[in-house]
């Protein structure tokens, strides 16, 4: 009884993934492999790349960045923007300063990034945290608008100090906001890992790109990327969505 | 700057009275005002209100709504400012701390939903610095007396408007208040939970035995509960009346006594508000 409702929700989009991975197929045939490779290839290819153990030290690499940019970004942002809503003068003076970093063209900062920190760790590190950070901070500043005077003003009356109502008050009402900054914060900063990788140091996956781009070879630089996303996507659906879930129990947990 | 709430000996015209004891809320001539949104014109929300509540009496303030009763509490709870005159809280005679402690019960339950029930009567243990080992039992027991014995690691959402008040009203008794501000507490709810509610508290603060300053606009429900009246009008925002309530406890809503007391209230406001036309 239950596989049916599963069985018509899947069928769909397995059917159209199906007809896009032949008609793939089919123009790949006019193509020569190393320009525009066909699903067979790329999956031979990806099956090289998991089958050599030297390329999880260049994804483990690249994550390493990627974390600490995002942790970075994610923390300072969260404080930048939970500051700024609660306070007006620290609003009014960084309202403006936000809205230049977003703007700020993001290649920019990769080039500048390896300007100032050259071939080191720091440059991408450097670039993520340029581009997440005001991101963070817009989501969070509008979550701690949308908080409820109601419940501060009891945490207030109760005489609550700051770190009590920060806990139990202020952070989990920003949870939903908390939660869409982290995964926006993941798939930005991923994507912006490989470009500073590119730009500025020779290690990781995207100095693999970079590698590949420079022999033409389409398909080991489908690869790559194919093989990194699917890493980022597992983060993102197993790790964020599933402790979001533990998270708003609260939402969905009913009497037993 | 306009003055803060302060905890110290009563400054108001009722302290030289030759009582003993200081009340335990003393405001005298009160004024708040607001600034109007197009700046420059002020509103006066108080003007010159003054009350006072003895040590554990019920008092109630009574009137329509807009007139700055809710204003009133939060000066009392000393989150919000005012511009003239004092509001002086005692703590119980005979307790060594100089600050009393302050319930509140705000219209609306205001639980944090992401909580357990056991969890929100925790944090305004934690918050009053209550000791640690106290607040099983503190939690058991005022759970315990608003009849929510059991519902521990439950969830506010999954609880009725009624039980989310009652969560409310434990919370505010968990930390042994020695003032409980009650603002509207029942309104909210529909007609039958609030009488049952209000047979409740009484029975509840039969043991427990705050000073309380409740707000209503009902005021079958004021003679019900209280041991004095202040009536209170707007436009401007005073008190006009203060009526003692001589009823013998304990009461049913339906004695005549207090049938009779209600209707010469009612009397006397809609007099007061037609006067001001």
């Amino acid at each position: 009884m239950r596989i049916r409702p599963i069985v018509s929700r899947i069928l769909p989009g397995a059917v159209t993934f199906a007809i896009g991975i032949c008609v793939w197929q089919i123009i790949s045939l006019f193509f020569v492999p190393v320009y525009f490779p066909g699903p067979g290839v790329l999956a031979d290819r990806m099956i090289a790349i998991y089958s050599n153990p030297a390329s999880y030290v260049v994804v483990g690499e690249t994550l390493s960045r990627i974390f600490e940019g995002f942790a970075i970004a994610m923390l300072t942002g969260t404080a930048a923007g939970l500051l700024m809503g609660r306070n007006r003068e620290i609003e009014i003076f960084f309202d403006s300063w936000i809205m230049v970093l977003l703007s700020f063209p993001a290649v920019c900062w990769a080039f500048l990034s390896v300007l100032w920190f050259g071939l080191s760790q720091a440059a991408p590190v450097l670039t993520i945290v340029l581009i997440v950070f005001p991101f963070v901070v817009m989501n969070i500043w509008e979550g701690t608008k949308a908080m409820e005077k109601d419940l501060i003003e009891m945490g207030r009356v109760y005489k609550a100090d700051h770190a009590l109502m920060l806990r139990k008050v202020l952070i989990p009402q920003l949870m939903p906001y908390i939660f869409s900054s982290l995964r926006i914060a993941l798939s930005l900063s991923w994507k912006i890992a490989l470009v500073a990788e590119a730009f500025g140091v020779a290690s990781g996956v995207g100095q693999k790109l970079i590698y590949w781009f420079q022999d033409t070879r389409v398909d080991m630089m489908l690869a790559w990327g194919v093989s990194f996303m699917i890493v980022m996507v597992a983060i993102d659906v197993l790790g964020f969505r599933w402790w979001a879930r533990r998270a708003f129990a609260w939402r969905h947990h009913f009497a037993t | 700057m306009p003055p803060e709430t302060t905890a110290q000996a009563v400054l108001g015209p009722t302290a030289g009275a030759g009582a003993a004891v200081p009340p335990a809320i003393a405001v005298n001539t009160l004024t708040k005002r607001f600034l109007a949104p197009d700046g420059g014109y002020e509103f006066t929300v108080l003007d010159r209100v003054s009350l006072t509540v003895e040590e554990g009496q019920f008092v109630s303030l009574v009137g329509p709504s807009g007139c700055g009763k809710s204003t009133l509490l939060n000066i009392i709870a000393g989150i919000e400012r005012y511009d003239e005159g004092s509001v002086a809280l005692a703590a119980p005679s005979g307790r060594a701390e100089a600050e009393p402690r302050i319930g509140y019960v705000f219209q609306s339950p205001r639980l944090l939903n992401w909580l357990t029930v056991q969890q929100n009567l925790e944090f305004v243990l934690e918050a009053q610095d209550i000791p640690r080992p106290r607040w099983r039992s503190l939690v058991a027991e005022y759970l315990d007396r608003v009849g929510l014995g059991g519902q521990e690691r439950n969830y506010p959402l999954n609880l009725s408007g009624g039980m989310q008040q009652r969560v409310a009203i434990a919370r505010a008794l968990a930390i042994e208040p020695d003032i409980l501000l009650m603002d509207e507490p029942f309104s909210h709810l529909d007609a039958i939970t609030a009488r049952k509610m209000r047979f409740d508290l009484v029975e509840i603060l039969q043991r427990a035995k705050p000073t309380i300053l409740f707000v209503t606009h009902d005021l079958s429900e004021a003679v019900f509960l209280s041991d004095h009246i202040y009536m209170m009008r707007t436009k401007p925002a005073r008190i006009f009346r203060h009526v003692p309530v001589d009823i013998p406890r304990p009461r049913k809503p339906e004695d005549a006594m207090i049938f009779d007391l209600e209707k010469v209230l009612i009397r006397e406001f809609f007099s007061v508000l037609e006067a001001k036309e």
